[in-house]
């Protein structure tokens, strides 16, 4: 029993990072007022890029090229929803799909189709005396992205909450005319907010294929994202929120794989479908009681006209 | 110019473009010769390889892609017009995949277990189609009304509840069919002949009766729209829903029916596509076409003519698109095409304003304005 949670527990912690990061980068977008369903194709852009960096460089090196990856297809976004004021949704879904068809694309006539050569993953880090704690045991022997994952949450807590800056970031996406008449810019705040976004959807893009795969498959990231995008609405926009958010799914898909493996008994009476429903149909549930009026930011999907009051 | 032809321009230029674009993807990956040749086979394999055909004079080399092609339309179509009907009421269905999974379940459950003579049975899978896809997506309705929770998340989480409930469970689970013989079947049980679409061009070609179908309901839409009260009230709330509201116009009325009839005709889709081709509901969907309808919805200006219209130019380029593997080309190539003619389509803005800067240098000055209905997502 005591081997089940452990294992649980550790598959957990590989398994959360990708969702962690981008949901962080999906609530940095958001609050600064931009929509970013397109956390998806910034995501599988990240995983490729990092994937094919890693072939010629040292590993955590082509992860922060697999980042400046997600931070360019975010300045995409940027581009069209804040310089020329497109609709947010559309701009995001566009680079969705071309993200998953242009990564087919350069897979199938650069590496072939079934991924690229493997590459060498991420370092794991034992930490010395915990490996033989049971259960707290299930902290060792991660990638750094898994440390990471629960220090940042923490850092976008202080960010957002405790600095001027991040006062304004949440302001330019509340009353974005406000900010501007303390003689702020709102474009220059929301470009940051985007490309922050950007970079940490692809860092979560990177771990997958870094850390948790050792290569770029067909169908990386497989919905991670639009994941990531639930966890944040289930963590009401929040840093703390959506990173409980995000290792609550992390979790629920652990628990799916584990199960399989080790009670087979159970899925006779559990169908597996309906465990793959169950962080949906949860997250729908939690949305449909509490209500989302109210915990999105006010002026979350609006272009930002100067004229406009 | 005139004001339609002004609204269409930036989708016909984001299509070129991007047809531009991706031909340089080959030229660069490949090379030029290549890259040309994959177009021609597109072409060939999308209407009909008319060479082949004038020369050897096989009505097969023209009948086969064209009914292909019309297949793939007459799906892009369907969930094209799904998404389009929501955007005129101001909401985002993304979850026009899920609504169509419900849809073409309950198409394969009616078209296998119920029988009936012909003329009842096809329309009877097609309502139970339709009323399945509605009811799902009337979920994201009344969350929406009722709760206020965006359209966009709540439908993506429906989609995964969608897939994971039919094909992880349903289909593998109570409702697969019963192997006969040695051979393993995937998916639900085969339909009853009485429940096929008929085809319209004989054994050579798959056109069945769901492309005109397609367009009947595209036609349907669009009269909808422009020619009755409740089309317009429609229209009203998703320009402006305030001042629909103070006109007295049932705001939250029209929007649920407008969501509910986008779930209808995703779920029609997915009749379609297992009355049409599949005859049962296979071991999962497959493409991702109701992902697909919004792009085809952007392109076509979210008019329910110009998405049909959409529709067809994408059908072409899906149906040449698997020809283009003779060439080593990825069959999902054409799907790239559509994902940057989205991309440039998104960019309306950016060519309204070249267009508009075009116009003023031709004539000194000209009331030139941008003329265009987004909705806000």
């Amino acid at each position: 029993m005591l081997e089940v949670l452990h294992s649980l527990l550790f598959s957990t912690l590989d398994a959360a990072p990708a969702l962690v990061f981008a949901a962080l980068g999906a609530m940095l977008s958001e609050r600064a007022g931009v929509v970013s369903v397109g956390v998806e194709g910034m995501m599988r852009t990240g995983a490729f890029c990092a994937a094919v960096a890693a072939l010629v460089m040292p590993t955590p090196l082509a992860v922060l090229v697999g980042m400046a990856a997600g931070a360019g297809i975010a300045a995409v976004h940027g581009f069209l929803s804040i310089r020329w004021r497109s609709d947010q949704v559309v701009s995001g879904m566009a680079l969705n799909l071309v993200a998953m068809a242009g990564g087919t694309f350069l897979l199938e006539s650069l590496y072939g189709p079934n991924g690229t050569p493997a590459i060498t993953q991420l370092p794991r880090w034992n930490l010395p005396g915990l490996s033989h704690v049971p259960l707290l045991g299930a902290l060792s022997g991660h990638a750094a992205p898994t440390y990471l994952a629960f220090a940042l949450p923490v850092l976008f807590h202080l960010l957002l909450s405790r600095t001027p800056l991040g006062l304004r970031l949440r302001a330019v996406g509340d009353k974005p005319h406000a900010v501007a008449t303390l003689g702020l810019s709102v474009p220059a705040l929301r470009w940051g907010a985007v490309l922050g976004g950007g970079l940490m959807a692809g860092l979560g893009g990177a771990v997958l294929s870094t850390a948790v795969l050792d290569r770029f498959e067909q169908h990386t990231p497989a919905g991670l994202g639009f994941m990531a995008l639930a966890a944040m609405v289930f963590g009401r926009w929040t840093p703390l929120g959506a990173f409980a958010a995000a290792l609550f799914f992390a979790f629920g898909n652990a628990l799916r794989i584990g199960l399989a493996s080790s009670a087979p008994w159970l899925l006779d009476m559990i169908p597996q479908g309906f465990l793959l429903a169950l962080p949906y149909l949860l997250t729908l549930l939690v949305l449909a009681l509490q209500g989302q009026r109210g915990h999105a930011p006010a002026a979350l999907g609006t272009p930002y006209e100067q004229e406009s009051r | 110019m005139g004001e339609r032809a002004r609204q269409m321009l930036p989708s016909v230029l984001s299509v070129l473009l991007a047809l531009a674009v991706c031909w340089l993807a080959i030229a660069f990956t490949r090379d030029l010769d290549t890259a040309t040749r994959a177009y021609l086979q597109m072409l060939w394999g999308g209407v009909g390889n008319w060479p082949a055909f004038l020369d050897g004079g096989s009505s097969t080399a023209v009948l086969r892609p064209l009914g292909e092609a019309a297949m793939k339309a007459a799906l892009l179509t369907l969930t094209g017009l799904s998404v389009a009907v929501a955007f005129k009421v101001g909401l985002f269905n993304i979850g026009a995949q899920g609504q169509m999974i419900w849809g073409a379940l309950a198409a394969a459950l009616v078209g296998a277990h119920v029988s009936l003579p012909g003329a009842l049975h096809v329309p009877l899978a097609l309502a139970a189609a339709a009323l399945a896809g509605a009811a799902w997506s009337s979920i994201a309705g009344i969350l929406k009304l009722k709760r206020g929770v965006h359209e966009v998340i709540s439908t993506i989480m429906l989609n995964w509840v969608a897939v994971s409930l039919v094909d992880n469970w349903l289909v593998i689970g109570p409702l697969r069919a019963v192997a006969e013989g040695a051979s393993s079947i995937t998916g639900t049980a085969e339909i009853l002949p009485t429940a096929q679409l008929p085809r319209l061009l004989g054994d050579s070609s798959r056109l069945n009766l769901g492309f005109p179908l397609a367009l009947v309901a595209a036609l349907g839409v669009w009269a909808w729209l422009t020619r009755t009260r409740s089309g317009y009230e429609t229209r009203a709330v998703g320009l402006t829903p305030e001042a629909a509201r103070a006109a007295g116009i049932p705001t939250l009325g029209r929007a649920g029916g407008a969501m509910a009839l986008a779930g209808a005709l995703a779920g029609l889709a997915g009749a379609v596509l297992v009355l049409g081709t599949e005859g049962r509901y296979p071991g999962s969907l497959g493409a991702p076409y109701g992902f697909d309808g919004i792009a085809i919805a952007l392109i076509g200006n979210n008019h329910p003519l110009g998405a049909a219209l959409a529709a067809v130019v994408f059908g072409i380029l899906r149906a040449g698109g698997t020809r283009m593997q003779l060439l080593g080309v990825h069959k999902s190539f054409p799907e790239l095409i559509q994902g940057f003619a989205l991309l440039f389509v998104a960019g309306r803005m950016v060519w309204l304003a070249l267009l508009e800067r075009r116009q003023k240098r031709a004539q000194a000055q000209g009331p030139a304005q941008a003329g265009v209905e987004v909705p806000r997502a």
